[in-house]
């Protein structure tokens, strides 16, 4: 049970270099990734037709072709390019990126119950954003994401460093810690927070929520993008990093710049979606943990799984949040909280579970 | 490490475990634990009289004019700051620009809005307590140091209740003819304004906070404006918006009121007065007739918001809505 990266003979968790996939060869799992890139697919195109404004299609045709009114002015296309593919993209972005990273912090710290929410990163940039509204209310959205990222890089390598000095580690210690120090962050976000009246409006920056998303409040989410990207090209990298420091450092690997750059994405994917549309918990949990059981831990091959399924995972959250108390909408942080728990413990009780 | 090694009841374990954690991260607070104040029998030498009121939480006798008061209720304050009544202590951090001439030395501070400082209000010796929606569930703990009252609102009723808040006030402190007074002015402010909703159009009441945007309807914290002053709410499924639900800024435009009420929470609580309009400054809500017939109204948040009941709050509400709708 416990897990000591010093001691490479200990087996951690994520350090079966290659784990055999347990699905069909190459090209029936490429059959498969297409076949759920395009239920995905589907899906979004739903999401845009999806709505409290009737747009259809057809509307969107007629207004593309000639004159048509929809709501308040807008046309059908009008709505779908100002209110719905903004929407959409959102959700795309936000959900591959939290799911990327959570795989990017599993495979770093070399633990598959550790995400950003269960190692202080989230609580960090939401301590961040915090500070930046009682010290600069006004701050543009680019400097209050930079702090957000600053703090929570910070408590990622906070968090790093007492697992460091913690000499027993079980695979539940180490979520565990997270879970505590991001406890404690959020204890003194809670109790400024308190102090100043800001609780409730805490509780609107924490609750993932895409209702407020439309075309110019969402474009932050494009950098994630980017860092999914970095974080795809450097793939093989992290999966030498996940064999752990020394293994890394005997292959020739960087094994610090490499666990920084990790770090540097991580933070920065969870400071751009906790400023932009909330917390959303779980996600960086369930997706990776769903995907490694199927494919195994080489970053480059699952990495297009983990963005996909985490995309689509937040898509049908979304879309249920739409749709369940329509014309109102319940947030998505609080959707994917229910079905990621459920997911998430239908992981842990499984019987042939791999995660322990 | 294979997963053959674990039993399955210890797997569950853990799982449970680990999930507990989650779910008690997301918690915050616990009950205050306090002593019971030892001496409550405060010696209630010859008050000239008692009255018992019935209030939110039940029947309690207190004194009439009753010396050392303490409220834990800006609406309270309000009321009593109108009715000239002395108040010795209050939670003061909360105070809101009209109400800042109780922040002085003369008055405590017993705490906040939410929780009471027990030990403050214990060496107060106070004579009356009143406490009310924030803080009513303090209520059993206080009424062991001196008699208690809740004056809550009731949301179903909220004009009832400010006026019959209003009345008990003025039965403690023997100003019942100034409070009929107050109530008659209020009630006449009441129909005047219900004269210019009448002309208005429809409206909708919406909350910014952090981005984002909750709609109300009748019946609702802020319903009083339909319910009362009789303003036509702009959506048809009230039932559902009573206790604010959050809603897309397309549902803002589908709903296309011809007056759009905002209360900005984030003004309310901070600074950042200008927070609510960048939020509905887009182009859905550009389409609503509100909008492009500039008849977006942002009320007072604070006394919307925070203090929200009290007769000079309520008065001061009203006479905002008429100003800006006949305007």
């Amino acid at each position: 049970m416990t897990l000591a990266p010093a001691r490479p003979t200990a087996t951690p968790v994520t350090a079966r270099p290659v784990r055999p996939a347990a699905t069909p060869a190459r090209g029936g799992r490429r059959t498969l990734f297409a076949a759920v890139a395009t239920a995905v697919a589907v899906l979004s195109v739903v999401s845009l037709f999806v709505g409290v404004t009737d747009v259809t299609p057809a509307g969107v045709l007629a207004a593309l072709t000639g004159a048509d009114d929809g709501a308040a002015g807008l046309s059908d296309a009008g709505v779908l390019l100002v209110s719905r593919l903004p929407r959409t993209l959102a959700v795309l972005l936000a959900g591959s990126a939290m799911a990327v990273a959570g795989m990017l912090m599993q495979v770093l710290v070399r633990n598959r119950f550790v995400e950003p929410s269960t190692a202080g990163t989230v609580e960090s940039a939401v301590l961040g954003i915090l500070v930046v509204t009682i010290m600069a209310p006004g701050a543009p959205l680019m400097g209050k994401m930079g702090v957000a990222a600053v703090f929570a890089l910070a408590g990622t390598a906070l968090f790093l460093r007492i697992l460091r000095a913690v000499p027993l580690r079980s695979v539940l210690v180490v979520p565990l810690i997270g879970l505590m120090l991001g406890g404690v962050i959020s204890a003194a976000t809670t109790f400024v927070a308190y102090r100043l009246d800001l609780l409730q409006s805490l509780g609107a920056w924490t609750t993932g929520d895409f209702s407020g998303v439309l075309r110019g409040r969402y474009e932050l989410l494009w950098l994630t993008f980017v860092l999914t990207i970095v974080a795809y090209l450097a793939a093989d990298r992290f999966t030498v990093a996940g064999m752990g420091r020394e293994v890394a450092t005997t292959l020739g690997l960087g094994y610090r710049g490499v666990l920084n750059l990790g770090l540097v994405i991580v933070s920065l994917v969870s400071a751009v979606v906790v400023v932009t549309v909330g917390v959303v918990p779980f996600l960086g949990l369930v997706v990776p943990n769903v995907v490694s059981r199927l494919l195994g831990d080489d970053v480059r091959r699952t990495a297009p799984w983990v963005a996909l399924l985490g995309a689509g995972l937040v898509l049908v959250c979304d879309l249920i949040g739409r749709v369940v108390r329509y014309p109102y909408e319940v947030p998505v942080g609080v959707v994917v909280g229910v079905v990621g728990s459920v997911l998430f413990l239908y992981l842990l009780l499984r019987r042939d579970a791999r995660v322990a | 490490m294979t997963s053959q090694r674990h039993p399955r009841a210890r797997r569950a374990g853990l799982a449970l475990t680990l999930v507990s954690a989650f779910a008690l991260t997301a918690c915050a607070g616990d009950a205050q634990d306090v002593e019971p104040a030892a001496d409550a029998a405060v010696t209630a030498q010859e008050a000239p009289s008692e009255v018992t009121v019935t209030h939110a939480q039940g029947e309690t006798t207190v004194p009439v004019n009753p010396e050392t008061v303490l409220t834990f209720d800006l609406a309270t304050l309000d009321t009593l700051s109108e009715l000239g009544v002395e108040v010795d202590g209050l939670p003061k951090s909360n105070l809101p620009g009209h109400l800042a001439e109780f922040d002085t030395d003369d008055v405590l501070d017993i705490g906040t809005l939410f929780e009471p400082d027990y030990e403050a209000v214990n060496a107060a010796e106070p004579d009356l307590i009143i406490v009310a929606g924030r803080s009513a569930e303090a209520l059993p703990e206080l009424e062991k140091i001196a008699p208690t009252i809740d004056l809550s609102n009731d949301w179903a009723d909220f004009r009832g209740s400010v006026e019959a808040n209003a009345e008990i006030l003025g039965q403690v402190f023997d100003k019942e003819d100034e409070v009929a007074e107050l109530v008659a002015d209020l009630d006449a402010d009441i129909e005047a304004a219900r004269e210019v909703t009448a002309e208005a159009g429809t409206g909708l009441i919406v909350m910014t906070a952090g981005g984002e945007v909750t709609a109300y309807g009748p019946g609702s914290r802020f319903g009083f404006l339909h319910d009362e002053l009789g303003m036509t709410p702009a959506i048809e499924d009230v039932e559902a918006a009573t206790h604010g639900e959050a809603v897309s800024f397309e549902f803002l435009a589908e709903a296309n009121p011809d007056w759009l009420v905002v209360i900005d929470r984030d003004a309310a609580v901070g600074e950042s007065g200008a927070a609510a309009e960048q939020v509905l400054d887009n182009e859905l809500v550009a389409g609503t007739t509100a909008w492009s017939q500039d008849q977006v109204v942002y009320v007072d948040s604070v006394d919307w918001y925070i203090v929200n009941g009290g007769l000079g709050t309520l008065s001061r509400m009203v006479d905002e809505i008429s100003t800006a709708l006949a305007g």
